[in-house]
């Protein structure tokens, strides 16, 4: 009996600790964390066809007082969700202390459907 | 003695036949980089200054429709109006790579490979020394629809404390026929290094 109890409460334990993986075509599934990514916040995503070219908005919080260096960058991807063009290089973005922030992208090719965005702080 | 040769000689044998060939030569203090890393090692023009400000303007060139059934585009230097030695032909190398990539427009001979150009179409039509059915015809040459200029400048401030470098590149696109801009876009960066 105390062994199924301790059982169950390391099942129950495991269950609450794991985090969920994000549901395909969530926004928190196209965002690959590099390392940590303390005090700041990757929120909406607005994902548009514009002339042809898809362009994403993608909104940014910085959760904390301090000043924060977002480094990022996309990844393109084609229908059978390979990269359609060559890696981007990764760019700096500021964030002053409790800015929210909008990150606007534009992909380099129409044949462009999906994408990836990599963050990572230092 | 002899047993004992004997196994230094495994020994090596084993050793040799066990290691796996490196690829590498040399170099315990050179490794290759990422080169699309972020560079921040002086705050003078770098390789992440070109790097996006390339991707930057491609991007919103290709994506403004201007450029629709991929029309032909001569792109001229990019002036260099900053203190700086600023080798601006990879800035219009990039963004014409990165264009002709994107299928968004095509490119006529610019002002640096027109002469090869002409030398090219000369050396098929005058020298005599092509199968006729093979040589290249003078005039038909495409001429360009519209002309890709730029121009990159900066501002430096210094104190004792900080060096601030703010860079403004500028990019437009002109109709030839009509001399009219169809398009225009700037991208700033600014770099400070606090002392």
């Amino acid at each position: 009996m105390r062994k199924t109890c301790l059982a169950l409460a390391a099942v129950a334990l495991l269950a609450g600790c794991a985090t969920p993986p994000p549901a395909p075509g969530s926004a928190a599934s196209k965002v690959v964390t590099m390392g940590q990514l303390d005090d700041i916040e990757i929120g909406q995503m607005r994902v548009a066809r514009e002339n042809g070219y898809l362009t994403v908005n993608v909104a940014l919080t910085n959760s904390s007082r301090s000043n924060q260096t977002l480094f990022y960058r996309f990844a393109w991807l084609g229908s059978d969700g390979f990269p359609v063009a060559d890696e981007e290089s990764w760019k700096a973005l500021p964030l002053y202390g409790k800015q929210a922030k909008f990150l606007p992208a534009i992909a380099p090719t129409p044949a462009a459907r999906d994408f990836r965005l990599e963050v990572h702080t230092r | 003695m002899f047993a004992r040769l004997s196994l230094a000689a495994l020994a090596i044998a084993l050793v040799s036949g066990c290691s796996t060939p490196s690829p590498v030569l040399g170099g315990k203090n050179i490794s290759y980089g990422d080169s699309k890393a972020v560079e921040l090692v002086t705050n003078e023009f770098g390789s992440t200054d070109l790097q996006m400000i390339a991707e930057s303007m491609t991007r919103s060139l290709a994506q403004s429709g201007v450029l629709h059934g991929r029309p032909v585009v001569q792109v001229y230097d990019v002036k260099n109006k900053t203190s700086e030695y600023i080798d601006t032909r990879e800035i219009t190398t990039s963004i014409k790579t990165q264009l002709m990539k994107s299928g968004a427009a095509r490119f006529a001979s610019d002002n640096t490979d027109m002469q090869s150009q002409v030398d090219q179409l000369k050396l098929q039509n005058q020298s005599g020394l092509y199968k006729k059915k093979t040589v290249a015809k003078t005039g038909n040459m495409i001429a360009a629809k519209y002309r890709l200029e730029g121009s990159i400048s900066s501002i430096v401030k210094r104190s004792s404390d900080y060096k601030d470098v703010f860079y403004k590149f500028s990019l437009q696109l002109i109709d030839v026929e009509s001399g009219l801009a169809e398009w225009m876009d700037e991208k700033e960066i600014r770099k400070t290094t606090e002392r």
